[in-house]
């Protein structure tokens, strides 16, 4: 492998006269050619029409003090060496020209000489690997040292130099809204609504209902109210988040509202519950839906009244805290199915808020990847990067129709963590976007299949919405069982064969096929229905 | 294949260069790990490479690891032929350690060697032309050498820029080196050589040395030569019946002349006040010529560990006896080779 320097002639720097006091200073473009451990084989020297006769003093004494060093000249001219666009463009036109070796010969980019705008300009285009290879900067010597003194050879893509890139980790909180999670976004819905919510969580103490598929950002856009409420001195106390669906049974009473001791079996103690606990502060109540009736009544009083019984207790407790309900599913069909409150509704229904899906979206993915990697840098204190094309290609695929986002904001997470955590140092690599395409697809692709016993898809296309949530899930999944047979099955009496296989065995005559129709009709589903899905 | 162990001894440049020229002198291939391993800047350095390079070109060597930063290399050498050369090392490097490499092999040959050196040749890391040319090349024709030597320019640190050519000739005469006494001193001569600088500081550093070694006006010197770049350097030189002694201290940016004078005072005194030839630069230099021919005896003050090295590793290539008999203040060193090599004698 050959070392090929490419660097600007230094006309300051490189410019100490012709005289032999030019020995005694420190030139950059000579110096790096001295290094008793850096061997330059060629270098590619850029200069303008005007440093003529110095370039030809520089090549000059690099060839008495390193003879192994062939210098190539490159007119490159810069009418204004403080003009970023003409430096950037001439260099441009530089690298595009010249004919790059990678296999035969490795690159050095000299950026200690040259205009500060020239200087950045080398470091872009060999960011963006216009000019491919390393950055080389030399130093003086100092006091103890000698006049060539000495170089660094930095890689842009090491990971080593990470901890100089996490100080460049932008304080997004500072100055931006916090229920955007400090991220610029596209979509025009998304941001008409959180324009609202931002003034109604800083003037209102009503709760806030926000509704939206799983990985919307429910829990994250409550924890940005929190905060900007806390922010702004309404709140003083903690930000309580419980999601209703972990809680079953007496636990559910006992975990929101506490209990004495001895008030069931196996209380041993006081316990607060959850809505004391955010007494002052918020209460984030996730997949409220499924909160239990009994459990409604109670907070529909804590919310209206501020108070609360606790199990086992004869004296009401008393806290002041805002709700804000997630949801994703539609509470006015739950109501319909007898499952939710409607005065619990109607209560938690003033500010209402539809977090639109990821796929609804599309706009705010780049601004939403961004927020991911720089989250990922907080967390893994080692900042990550993509190159150019790795992420060209990745936000290709995101925008893409196959891209269908079934987890919301958590697939977008979980894909950013897994190729950051995949990336060797700190860059995201085309290998990286395509092996991670292919386990996204491969992920929604399962779970795309019909589960035979869980999933409802074939039900919404046989029943409408508000017949759907009128039946038990356990009802539901059978029927799912049964529409998936009948499809399998020629006849509603094979069916029924296979349905009813156990039942039958033990009546005197069978009439199969009619079992079935009455099965069907419950649902209003007709056979006739089910084969022609 | 000898291995030789690049971290042993002063473990530096040195033991690379013995090995590269035992191995070219006996025919031996070698293989050289962990160069400079313990260095600031391990592995090879541009010097190193060059010398690694002159050697892989007068033995049509097969090399591996030859880049710059390697720690190992394997040098398997050819044929060596004698002939005319031309090698050139950057400003830092210098020419007297490329000539050094080379020389034992090319003087062992039938035919007479040209061997033009460009780069450094005062630059105060290693030996001077000057040094070599009247101190080390005598003392090595005692073993019945012959070479011809001439400066046209010189290359001082950092533009170097030297250049030099020696012609080498077949040995004439099979004898062992013996040198153990001075004889009588027949003169000392102080000299400052330099370029592009006054010579107001040639003349502070004559003063220093007059004052301190007492040499007479007519013996002190000072000549302006021929330079691309300024350069410095004092030397002294001791001329004894038996054997011409010289040293020598390399002016520096940013030490005064007084103070580079004063360094060479130091050497001179330390060498009077012993009673041995052989100072501690001549010595570790001449044993690998002294091994690859009759070897020989002398009597030497100090022994560097770059002597001891170079011992270590001609008893890796050499069957050879090395004996040293320290006495108060001298060393003894007789080297007897005990197999006669290849090459025969003229």
């Amino acid at each position: 492998m050959k070392t090929v320097v490419i660097g600007i002639l230094g006309t300051t720097l490189d410019r100490r006269g012709k005289r032999k006091e030019r020995w005694d200073k420190w030139r950059p473009t000579v110096s790096m050619c001295q290094q008793e451990d850096l061997l330059i084989d060629r270098l590619e020297l850029l200069y303008d029409a005007r440093s003529r006769s110095l370039a030809e003093t520089v090549t000059e004494d690099i060839a008495l003090i390193s003879p192994e060093t062939q210098v190539c000249h490159h007119h490159v001219d810069f009418t204004d060496a403080w003009d970023f666009e003409q430096v950037y463009a001439a260099l441009l036109d530089f690298a595009r020209s010249y004919t790059f070796k990678p296999q035969e010969e490795n690159y050095l980019i000299h950026i200690t000489t040259g205009t500060h705008v020239a200087q950045i300009c080398l470091y872009l285009l060999n960011e963006a690997h216009y000019l491919p290879g390393k950055l080389l900067q030399t130093s003086p010597a100092g006091n103890k040292e000698k006049l060539s003194g000495s170089y660094q050879i930095i890689d842009l893509d090491l990971s080593k130099y990470d901890e100089i890139a996490s100080r460049f980790k932008k304080e997004h909180e500072e100055g931006t809204t916090y229920l955007k999670g400090g991220i610029t976004t596209y979509n025009a819905t998304f941001n008409t609504m959180i324009d609202q919510l931002e003034q109604v969580s800083i003037r209102s103490n009503e709760p806030i209902l926000i509704m939206g598929p799983t990985g919307a950002g429910k829990s994250q856009l409550a924890k940005r109210v929190y905060e900007l409420r806390k922010h702004r001195a309404r709140l003083s106390g903690e930000l309580v988040t419980v999601n209703c669906a972990t809680l079953r049974g007496e636990n559910a009473m006992s975990t929101l509202f506490g209990h004495k001791k001895g008030a069931f079996t196996g209380a041993i103690s006081d316990r607060p519950g959850l809505l004391k606990q955010a007494d002052g502060g918020l209460l984030f109540l996730d997949e409220v839906g499924e909160l239990g009736l009994d459990e409604q009544a109670m907070l529909l009083r804590a919310i209206e009244d501020k108070t609360f019984m606790p199990l086992g207790s004869d004296k009401e407790v008393c806290s002041h805290f805002q709700l804000i309900a997630g949801t994703n599913k539609n509470l006015v069909q739950c109501v319909k199915a007898g499952s939710f409150r409607d005065d619990l509704l109607a209560r938690i229904d003033l500010w209402t808020y539809t977090l639109p899906s990821l796929k609804e979206r599309k706009e705010d993915i780049e601004p939403n990847l961004d927020y991911e990697l720089d989250a990922y840098a907080k967390k893994a204190n080692t900042l990550v990067t993509f190159n150019k094309n790795a992420r060209t290609r990745y936000l290709d695929f995101c925008l893409s129709r196959d891209a269908l986002w079934s987890g919301n904001f958590r697939d977008l997470n979980a894909s950013v963590t897994r190729m950051a955590t995949l990336a060797s140092g700190g860059r995201i690599t085309e290998e990286n976007v395509d092996a991670e395409i292919q386990r996204l697809k491969q992920k929604w692709q399962t779970q795309e299949q019909p589960d035979p016993v869980n999933s409802f898809n074939m039900l919404d296309q046989l029943m409408n919405d508000n017949y759907l949530v009128a039946f038990d899930n356990y009802e539901l999944a059978a029927l799912t069982y049964a529409v998936n047979v009948c499809r399998e099955s020629a006849s509603m009496a094979e069916a029924g064969r296979k349905l009813f296989n156990v039942s039958r065995e033990s009546k005197s005559s069978n009439n199969d096929s009619h079992r079935i129709k009455q099965l069907l009709q419950k649902f209003n589903i007709t056979f006739h229905d089910i084969k022609s899905l | 294949m000898i291995i030789i162990d690049g971290a042993t001894g002063e473990g530096g440049g040195q033991i690379f260069r013995t090995a590269l020229t035992l191995s070219m002198a006996l025919g031996k291939p070698v293989r050289i790990l962990n160069i400079r391993a313990g260095r600031k800047k391990p592995g090879l350095l541009r010097q190193h490479l060059a010398c690694l390079k002159a050697a892989r070109a007068i033995s049509s060597a097969e090399v591996t690891g030859d880049v710059i930063g390697s720690q190992d290399v394997t040098f398997v050498p050819g044929k060596v032929k004698a002939g005319s050369f031309h090698f050139s090392v950057g400003s830092a490097g210098s020419t007297t350690l490329i000539f050094q490499t080379i020389f034992p092999v090319l003087a062992l040959q039938d035919e007479v060697s040209e061997v033009t050196l460009e780069g450094g040749t005062h630059n105060g890391m290693a030996p001077s032309f000057d040094f070599l040319h009247a101190c080390f090349l005598p003392a090595v024709e005692k073993l019945g050498f012959t070479f011809a030597s001439q400066i046209e320019s010189y290359g001082f640190y950092p533009a170097g820029g030297g250049r030099w050519t020696t012609r080498i000739y077949p040995r004439k005469q099979a004898r062992p080196l013996l040198l153990l006494q001075r004889g009588q001193l027949q003169g000392c001569e102080a000299l400052v050589t330099q370029a592009k600088i006054p010579f107001s500081v040639a003349d502070r550093e004559l003063e220093v040395l007059r004052r301190a070694l007492h040499i007479d006006d007519a013996n002190l010197h000072r000549r302006n030569v021929n330079s691309v770049g300024p350069g410095n350097i004092v030397s002294l030189q001791l001329q004894y019946s038996d054997h011409v002694e010289v040293m020598e201290a390399i002016g520096e940016r940013g030490v005064r002349a007084e103070q580079v004078a004063k360094k060479l005072v130091m050497q001179v005194q330390n060498y009077q006040a012993s009673e041995a030839p052989v100072g501690e630069f001549l010595a570790d230099q001449l044993i690998v010529p002294m091994a690859l021919t009759e070897g020989g005896c002398f009597c030497a003050s100090p022994l560097s560990s770059h002597f001891n090295t170079n011992v270590a590793v001609v008893e890796k290539f050499l069957d050879v006896n090395v004996e040293i008999n320290h006495n108060a203040h001298n060393a003894l060193v007789t080297i007897k080779p005990l197999t006669k090599t290849h090459w025969t004698t003229h």
